[in-house]
């Protein structure tokens, strides 16, 4: 089937499949992200249990270091480009994005509400006497 | 030694179980009999049980769903005899095996039923309309179908050893919490979905990448079939919410197994969480089994009517956005739970939202016909059938998208009734389009369609009958799942509702004479050109049934309808008659793989059922080692000579070039 395999447009490319650099420059790609991660998490570490700064800001420094994390690991490891050979893991992504976003931001919500509206018997109870 | 497993698991006591499984086993055993004493087995296991081949397994598939829509039809009629005679008494179904049936009927008929047929339909259907010569991963897709089959096969042994779930087919806890549901009922459902839920998984995943990565040359995204757009579509629903289910019951199976509390009512378990969850699930899947089959219609409909179809672009745009919005709604399957105004009323809103999309579908449709040259084939009829029925049945769906209304209607009758509108009108027709549609394809003759024609006509009306008057004692305040009752104004309903169910029975009779009848006048039905219907995409472009190579050669497409727009070129050029030059054909080697994957599968599952801790081992190790040997294969392709893929070709293109010219003359 190798007409097939050349078939395929150069558009549409499997990480992994894109033009072959060496392997110098490839192994250098991991170095780099395996560094950026590294660096990311000793951070997430060193912000979590420091108070060099404002308290409140802490949750959101981890999730912004969580993000860029993720945004490595995409990068470097699971080569997501913006190339045009990347179309398909790009919308793969982005509707993967969607999908978590829409059910656990909606899970978030309508559980918030019905924990509202519903309580437990055993908080209920208390109130009552 | 055997866990909890032991003679009290067999129900001596009931006669209707015990006497069902065993007819059922005498006749496995029958045909296995037949099978090693006729010879066949050597050519069952080499050309089907390990077959990779797409339309092999597409094939198991849909006989897979077969079998088990005459089992949760056998549960369907016990249920409305039930309730037709149980007015002031208490039937002949005792509590807690009628709660049984109605779980089975549900697991059976949307796992094992409505997923298989439409899966296997995808299967076998995809890869010829992509112009291609099977799917992306063809061992892992044997692995998927084999998969299913166990959760197939561990539902049914329920039946037997031990008792199916009592819950209802979701399974809602606490009372699936081992508190309440102490027995093995439970454990038989979730491990069957858990196992089968694997099989959809790797199914879905092996769709989309084809759809995505295997198209012949020009069959860019905008000029496939639509049938591959909502393949697509569908896929991708199933490889994002399949997923949740997984998660979901592993939670429900912690509970259950080592002690968790994340559904109990007791220790911060949070009962609410799982209806969230497995709704968030459960309605995206409603969508992944609805649209297949308005891709089926879609290709019907244009067929059948001569025409292109009406409004593509907008289709392939209602396609996606039902398959987006369709995780945005599923709320509306818990209004009562008391989330308040707010959620309510957003999601009320996206429920009726979506039904914008496929209103437009249908105007598609309508318009596909307006102006065309109908012919009212068995195929058409169902997809006529579905539009009606699936109107009323989206009407009423709208209708408790209302919260309001909702309230009044959750969990009565009127619910059943609508969402077996829906799903009878729509996947169950869908279905059977298209196994009318592409049997030939499949199996080189046409079925008879005079008994097709009547299958129609008797499921049509036995629809209306039994659903209809469902409404009605909805709108009477009757509930769910009603094991007896005492209010004389539902009795009537109930008792048409049963007439209803005979009259699908004699439809089903009708579908199963049809097929004896039209095996044994094949050769009058047969399929020459591989063209029977004047079809319009590529899976008409060669001979029925397809070689194993689908194609000699992988067509050049050069726009929408691409069968239609290279029968109309060969018209006008007069049928080139040079020669092609044959290459040999690389394709990939059978592999039992998914057999013996399988085959741990069952073994592990059942013994996880039945807490046998050792087999459970043994099944695991069983499981992973076939992965492994397979994973160091030496080789999985053969070649077909140049010379073989000739003699092959050669037959059709001939049988083909008569049918051309012969409309060239007309």
């Amino acid at each position: 089937m190798s007409d097939q395999a050349h078939m395929r447009a150069e558009h549409d490319l499997a990480p992994g499949e894109e033009e072959q650099h060496s392997v110098g420059t490839r192994i250098l790609g991991y170095v780099v992200g395996l560094v950026l991660a590294l660096l990311l998490t000793a951070t997430s570490f060193f912000i979590a249990g420091t108070d060099l700064v404002w308290q409140p800001s802490i949750p959101v420094a981890l999730i912004v270091l969580a993000i860029a994390q993720m945004g490595v690991h995409l990068v470097f490891f699971l080569h997501i480009t913006t190339g045009p050979d990347n179309t398909n893991n790009v919308l793969a992504l982005a509707f993967g994005l969607l999908v978590v976003f829409l059910v656990v931001g909606g899970t978030v919500w309508i559980m918030a509400h019905l924990n509202a509206n519903m309580p437990a018997m055993d908080q209920i109870m208390p109130m009552r006497r | 030694m055997l866990g909890k497993l032991d003679w009290s698991a067999i129900p001596f006591d009931q006669p209707i179980p015990l006497i069902a499984g065993g007819v059922v086993l005498v006749g496995i055993l029958a045909v296995l009999a037949w099978v090693v004493v006729k010879g066949h087995l050597p050519y069952l296991w080499h050309e089907w049980i390990t077959s990779v081949d797409h339309k092999r397994i597409g094939v198991m598939y849909i006989l897979l769903a077969s079998v088990m829509l005459l089992r949760g039809g056998s549960d369907a009629i016990m249920m409305r005899i039930q309730q037709a005679v149980a007015y002031q008494s208490q039937g002949y179904l005792p509590p807690e095996h009628y709660n049984q049936i109605f779980s089975a009927h549900g697991t059976i008929m949307i796992f094992f039923v409505a997923m298989p047929f439409v899966i296997g339909l995808m299967n076998l259907i995809v890869p010829l309309q992509l112009g291609v010569r099977d799917v992306a991963f063809p061992t892992l897709n044997s692995v998927g179908f084999w998969l299913t089959a166990t959760g197939a096969l561990l539902v049914n042994l329920s039946l037997v050893i031990g008792e199916f779930a009592r819950t209802g087919w979701l399974a809602f806890p606490p009372l699936s919490e081992l508190s309440y549901s102490p027995g093995v009922g439970v454990d038989y459902y979730a491990w069957s979905l858990q196992i089968s839920g694997v099989g959809t998984l790797v199914a879905g995943i092996n769709l989309v990448t084809t759809v995505l990565k295997l198209r012949t040359k020009g069959m860019n995204y905008l000029r496939m079939p639509m049938f591959c757009w909502t393949t697509l579509a569908s896929n991708l629903l199933i490889v994002a919410a399949f997923p949740i289910l997984t998660a979901t019951l592993a939670m429900l199976l912690l509970d259950r197994y080592l002690g968790f509390h994340f559904f109990t009512n007791e220790a911060g378990g949070n009962v609410m969480m799982f209806m969230n969850l497995i709704w968030a699930w459960g309605h995206p899947e409603v969508y992944i089994l609805v649209l297949p089959a308005f891709g089926i219609f879609s290709e019907v409909v244009s067929t059948f009517s001569g025409k292109a179809l009406f409004g593509y672009r907008s289709m392939v745009l209602a396609t996606m956005a039902i398959c987006v919005i369709s995780f945005m709604v599923w709320l509306h399957h818990f209004f009562t739970m008391g989330a308040g105004p707010d959620v309510n009323a957003i999601f009320g809103i996206a429920s009726m939202i979506i039904a914008i999309p496929t209103g437009v579908k249908i105007y598609n449709w309508l318009f596909t016909m307006y102006g065309g040259r109908i012919r009212f084939e068995t195929p058409m009829l169902w997809s006529i059938g579905f539009m009606v029925t699936f109107i009323i049945g989206g009407l009423t769906g709208v209708l408790v998208a209302v919260p309001p209304a909702d309230f009044i209607l959750h969990n009565s009758m009127f619910l059943v009734a609508h969402f077996h509108n829906v799903i009878i009108g729509g996947v169950l027709f869908g279905a059977f389009a298209g196994f009318e549609y592409w049997f030939p394809k499949a199996f080189g003759f046409r079925l008879n369609d005079r008994w097709g024609k009547l299958a129609f006509w008797f499921t049509f009306l036995g629809f209306y009958v039994t659903f209809i008057p469902l409404y009605v004692a909805g709108m009477l305040g009757m509930t769910r799942r009603m094991q007896h009752y005492d209010v004389a104004a539902w009795r009537p309903w109930m008792l048409v509702a049963a007439v209803g169910m005979a009259v699908l029975t004699i439809g089903v009779i009708c579908q199963i004479v049809q097929i004896v009848v039209s095996i044994r006048n094949r050769e009058a039905l047969r399929d020459r050109t591989g063209d029977p219907w004047d079809g319009r995409s590529l899976e008409w472009a060669t001979s029925s049934p397809p070689p194993v190579f689908n194609f000699a050669f992988n067509p050049d497409v050069r726009g929408e309808d691409a069968y239609w727009d290279m029968k109309a070129h060969a018209k006008q050029q007069s049928l080139d008659h040079d020669t092609p030059e044959y290459q040999d054909i690389e394709m990939p080697r059978n592999s039992p793989t998914g057999f013996v994957c399988a085959f741990f599968a069952t073994v592990m599952g059942f013994a996880l059922i039945w807490h046998i801790w050792w087999m459970v081992i043994l099944g695991g190790i069983g499981a992973f080692a076939t992965f492994v040997v397979f994973a160091w294969r030496d080789h999985d392709e053969y070649v077909i000579p140049a010379d073989e893929v000739a003699a092959i070709d050669r037959v059709n293109l001939e049988e083909r070039r008569n049918l051309v010219s012969m409309a060239g003359t007309v």
